[in-house]
């Protein structure tokens, strides 16, 4: 199944995506497709951070980078966890190696990615950032960031079977559900 | 009156087009302090707001001077609320005003829906 799992920073989104994933494998393989590209020591502290948040939890890490379909040649069977489109995104659309400059090709077709990625795994828990309820006059690439967020949230909601958004670590079911 | 809130870009006028089978000429479109209400469906309320701050004006005062004229109306609004309170002093006064606005409307609304990636939320 695919489960769609949004909300606010801060209100474990992820610590609910790593258990629902693991819960959905049913003994099974579990994967988290790892999205980020470190590029300082901040970022490597960060992932070291999230390998020990799932540090017994039975997570085969696999490293896609920008490249979500990657994940696809390791094992179709298992369980998936996307922790976040958020970060992929950033990655694919503002790539460090080209100096961050935008790439809205890139946005176009990680949107569809992630989506294929999605209905090709036995079982995907994919994690977005909900980042649209603010007063603020953006600058145009942030917009345009925002809008390519959205457009995956969007079509990622479209396929799911469940849709949940994450507050202070309740869920509010906005489509379908989940077996105890 | 039927109010349709939720965050930028999240298909709040898609889902108005499909659940009300709205044309684009029953759409207006806010971008000053002036609203056609001729038209079913009022879209950007938000920027609605934004004009009535640049000139003072205070938009919940602009509905009840036309309260007769809305009663019918779909109306869309971005939801602002959940943000780090803006530096800019007009900005402030923007969601302030926008907020109060959803609250006023939301009141009198025969339904309430919050828009979350394409989804609907009944909240009223």
């Amino acid at each position: 199944m695919i489960v769609f799992v949004s909300g606010g920073a801060k209100n474990g989104k992820s610590s609910f995506a790593q258990d629902l994933a693991v819960k959905l494998a049913d003994g099974g393989k579990r994967y988290y497709a790892a999205t980020m590209i470190p590029v300082d020591e901040e970022d490597h502290a960060r992932i070291r951070k999230h390998v020990a948040d799932r540090d017994g939890l039975g997570f085969e890490t696999i490293e896609c980078g920008g490249d979500i379909l990657s994940c696809l040649n390791h094992d179709r069977n298992g369980s998936f966890l996307l922790d976040s489109v958020t970060a992929l995104l950033q990655n694919v659309m503002f790539p460090v190696e080209k100096n961050y400059e935008m790439d809205l090709q890139a946005a176009e077709t990680c949107a569809q990615d992630v989506v294929t990625f999605a209905k090709s795994v036995a079982n995907a828990v994919i994690v977005s950032d909900y980042i649209y309820s603010d007063a603020q006059r953006y600058d145009e690439s942030t917009e345009c960031y925002r809008r390519c967020l959205a457009r995956i949230d969007r079509l990622l909601a479209q396929v799911s079977d469940t849709v949940i958004e994450v507050s202070a670590g309740q869920l509010i079911f906005h489509k379908g559900g989940l077996t105890e | 009156m039927i109010l349709i809130i939720g965050g930028a870009y999240q298909g709040k006028l898609d889902y108005a087009k499909a659940a009300f089978s709205l044309t684009p000429e029953d759409i207006f479109t806010c971008a000053g302090a002036e609203i056609d209400f001729s038209k079913r469906c009022v879209n950007a309320l938000e920027e609605f707001c934004y004009a009535c701050v640049q000139q003072e004006l205070d938009p919940v005062d602009y509905f009840r001077s036309h309260e007769g004229a809305w009663q019918d109306s779909i109306l869309i609004c971005n939801d602002l609320s959940s943000g780090v309170v803006p530096m800019d002093a007009a900005d402030r006064q923007w969601r302030h005003s926008t907020g109060r606005l959803c609250q006023y409307l939301a009141r009198q609304a025969n339904q309430v829906s919050r828009i979350f990636c394409g989804l609907e939320q009944r909240l009223k």
